[in-house]
């Protein structure tokens, strides 16, 4: 179906999933040039409706809701980002480690995988953010880069086992590089589409789950993002008072991103692996379906 | 039968993994453990209580490893302590109280979607390229990418609050009794209807798109083609030779879609105020009642072993070749 190189350029999924990503991004970088107000401050009557002065109303204590999302995208996207990166360097090196050295290793590493993916998820994020108390974002992707990274274990030991069969691994270790070398220099590179994929599902999967935390009310409420949005919207009973931009409002950004991260993680499988490019589309969606394994 | 014992035995290790979580939490954070774990008790709780409280917890003079047996000692008897908000009832009782309208809205909805889902996804892998599948993978996208709680909010703003359709809180009208009439059972499934319809929709994408996933790789082998030389009829080819072989694959993973739903449905639970265990751990964070918080961590765990082993089962059922291994 696909068969040019340069598949990311022309495939229609990746075009429109990367051109809302970079939007999103370029609002959240321009934020202070987009808006004359403070996201904390106080800059109108409460549960305004939109109008010129305040685009998308303001919040019940008469903040510019407007300024909370463009400013709330920057917090959002650092931490779907950074918590992505952790989940997938701690998945991939234990999956190439697991699969590549096998025996007791692998023994070890696949107990603990399982034992990982068989306590939901959501649960333990609970409690250990109840422990710790007013989570700031940070502490938010740290403990979401320890406690997720087992399906991307899981992923990456299946398909390492098959590439240590191939011939440039075995003549690597016939030449006697050390395994490090042949972990990150031989196999490592051929991992890349299911590595690639892993990072963004991880990053959909942190944007929603930091939402979620905050949301419950784990978070940091001083910190300006979309789920500390959600949560002072509703607990200004928002809906009921009939104030829909206040929770709405991030409600669709967050929609919005999670459409665009999917639609690029479906992409970059569909590109990434020849198999599909020959072939048929269904390895398309097990991307999707790692996103969806993930979602709260 | 090796292999379900094995897999009991893997369950109960997992278990212990999620006590032993709840048992170094307190203890590793800066500060006096029991000063963590209980200060939002304050003054209301009788000394002897609070002394039990400390006691179920393991908080006892001693080494470390005699406190952590103290402590799975009163999780395996049952004991999970006491709630400080709900006091002076006793933890299990509440999430226990909780646990059912979960269990009730989380079964329904995942079967639901699960049928549904598989359904189409068998349909839509038939059909492939058609208008039909192209619908099905795309609606797939949208549903699964957007959280739950975007999903609920979206639901309970416009059946809820705009068109007034469909009450926005709890499991039945709380002005009639709970019994055994056609009267609370039907405000049961009024009040039920839209919590479960947001699950449903949150699920069933994953599900239709695993299932299409699975026909399509099954679609290319030799028995198919065979079927279909024999000529057997489309839908007969459809359902027994293919949908029935994906179907496997399709049962393990629903084993890990059970954490998805339990988390979805907490976060439900609380946008449509609905008692069940995500809106008692709701207040419960709300209040620090730390008990109830580390309680629901158990209870959930126990709740997410019990279907996974339930899959095992039925995947035993489904798989000859298992039986004898």
């Amino acid at each position: 179906m696909k068969t040019n190189p340069f598949g990311l350029i022309r495939n229609r999924k990746a075009l429109v999933g990367v051109g809302i990503i970079a939007f999103i991004l370029l609002v959240a970088i321009a934020a202070p040039l987009l808006t004359p107000y403070d996201p904390g401050a106080r800059v109108g009557r409460p549960h305004q409706a939109p109008s010129l002065a305040h685009w998308l109303g303001t919040t019940r204590i008469g903040q510019d809701v407007f300024t909370r999302l463009i400013y709330g995208a920057r917090t959002s996207l650092a931490v779907g980002f950074g918590a992505g990166l952790l989940i997938t360097i701690v998945g991939t090196a234990l999956g190439i480690l697991a699969g590549y050295r096998g025996g007791k290793v692998d023994e070890v590493i696949s107990f603990f995988t399982n034992m990982v993916l068989v306590v939901p998820n959501l649960p333990l994020l609970l409690v250990l953010a109840a422990f710790i108390g007013q989570a700031s974002p940070w502490v938010i992707a740290l403990i979401l880069g320890g406690t997720s990274w087992a399906w991307g274990a899981r992923v990456t030991r299946a398909e390492t086992l098959s590439v240590k069969q191939k011939d440039y691994v075995k003549s690597a270790e016939m030449m006697g590089e050390p395994r490090w070398r042949i972990m990150t220099f031989e196999i490592f590179p051929n991992l890349i589409s299911i590595v690639g994929i892993n990072f963004i599902g991880s990053v959909i999967f942190a944007i929603i789950t930091q939402a979620t935390l905050e949301f419950l009310g784990l978070g940091d409420p001083k910190v300006v993002s979309w789920g500390t949005m959600l949560y002072a919207a509703q607990k200004a009973s928002a809906l009921s008072v009939g104030a829909w931009w206040d929770i709405l409002t991030p409600c669709f950004a967050l929609a919005f991103l999670g459409i665009g991260l999917s639609l690029l993680n479906f992409a970059v499988d569909e590109i990434a692996n020849p198999r599909l490019r020959t072939g048929n589309r269904l390895g398309g969606w097990s991307a999707l379906i790692r996103s969806g394994e993930g979602r709260l | 039968m090796a292999f379900l014992l094995r897999r009991l035995c893997f369950y109960l290790a997992a278990f212990v993994a999620a006590a032993t979580i709840n048992f170094f939490l307190p203890r590793l954070m800066p500060g006096d453990p029991v000063q963590i774990m209980f200060s939002s008790a304050g003054a209301e709780l009788p000394p002897e209580s609070l002394q039990a409280l400390k006691l179920t917890f393991g908080f006892v003079d001693g080494p470390l490893w005699q406190q952590y047996l103290t402590y799975l000692g009163s999780i395996f008897s049952g004991d999970l302590g006491r709630s400080i908000k709900y006091f002076p009832l006793p933890v299990s009782t509440v999430l226990g109280n909780a646990l059912v309208w979960t269990v009730g809205l989380m079964g329904t909805a995942t079967i639901i979607s699960f049928t549904l889902g598989t359904f189409l996804g068998i349909l839509a892998a038939w059909r492939r390229g058609s208008l039909f599948d192209v619908i099905v993978s795309v609606g797939a996208i949208f549903a699964t990418s957007v959280p739950a709680v975007v999903t609920s909010l979206i639901v309970v703003f416009f059946f809820g609050f705009t068109l007034n359709w469909f009450p926005t809180g709890y499991a039945a009208d709380p002005a009639l009794d709970p019994a055994f009439t056609l009267q609370y059972i039907g405000s049961v499934l009024y009040h039920g209807l839209l919590p479960m319809l947001t699950l449903c929709t949150v699920l069933t994408g994953g599900f239709a798109v695993t299932m299409r996933n699975n026909m399509i790789n099954l679609l290319g082998e030799d028995y198919i083609v065979m079927a279909r030389a024999k000529g057997l009829s489309d839908g007969h080819v459809m359902l027994w030779y293919a949908a029935r072989n994906a179907l496997l694959p399709t049962v393990s993973s629903l084993a890990i879609a059970i954490g998805t739903v339990l988390g979805g449905s907490l976060v439900t639970e609380v946008v449509f105020n609905y008692p069940g265990l995500g809106n008692i751990l709701y207040q419960a964070i709300l209040a620090r009642d730390y008990p109830v918080i580390q309680g629901q961590l158990l209870i959930m765990t126990a709740t997410m072993l019990v279907a996974n082993f339930i899959v095992d089962v039925s995947y035993v059922l489904l798989d000859p070749r298992l039986k004898k291994a």
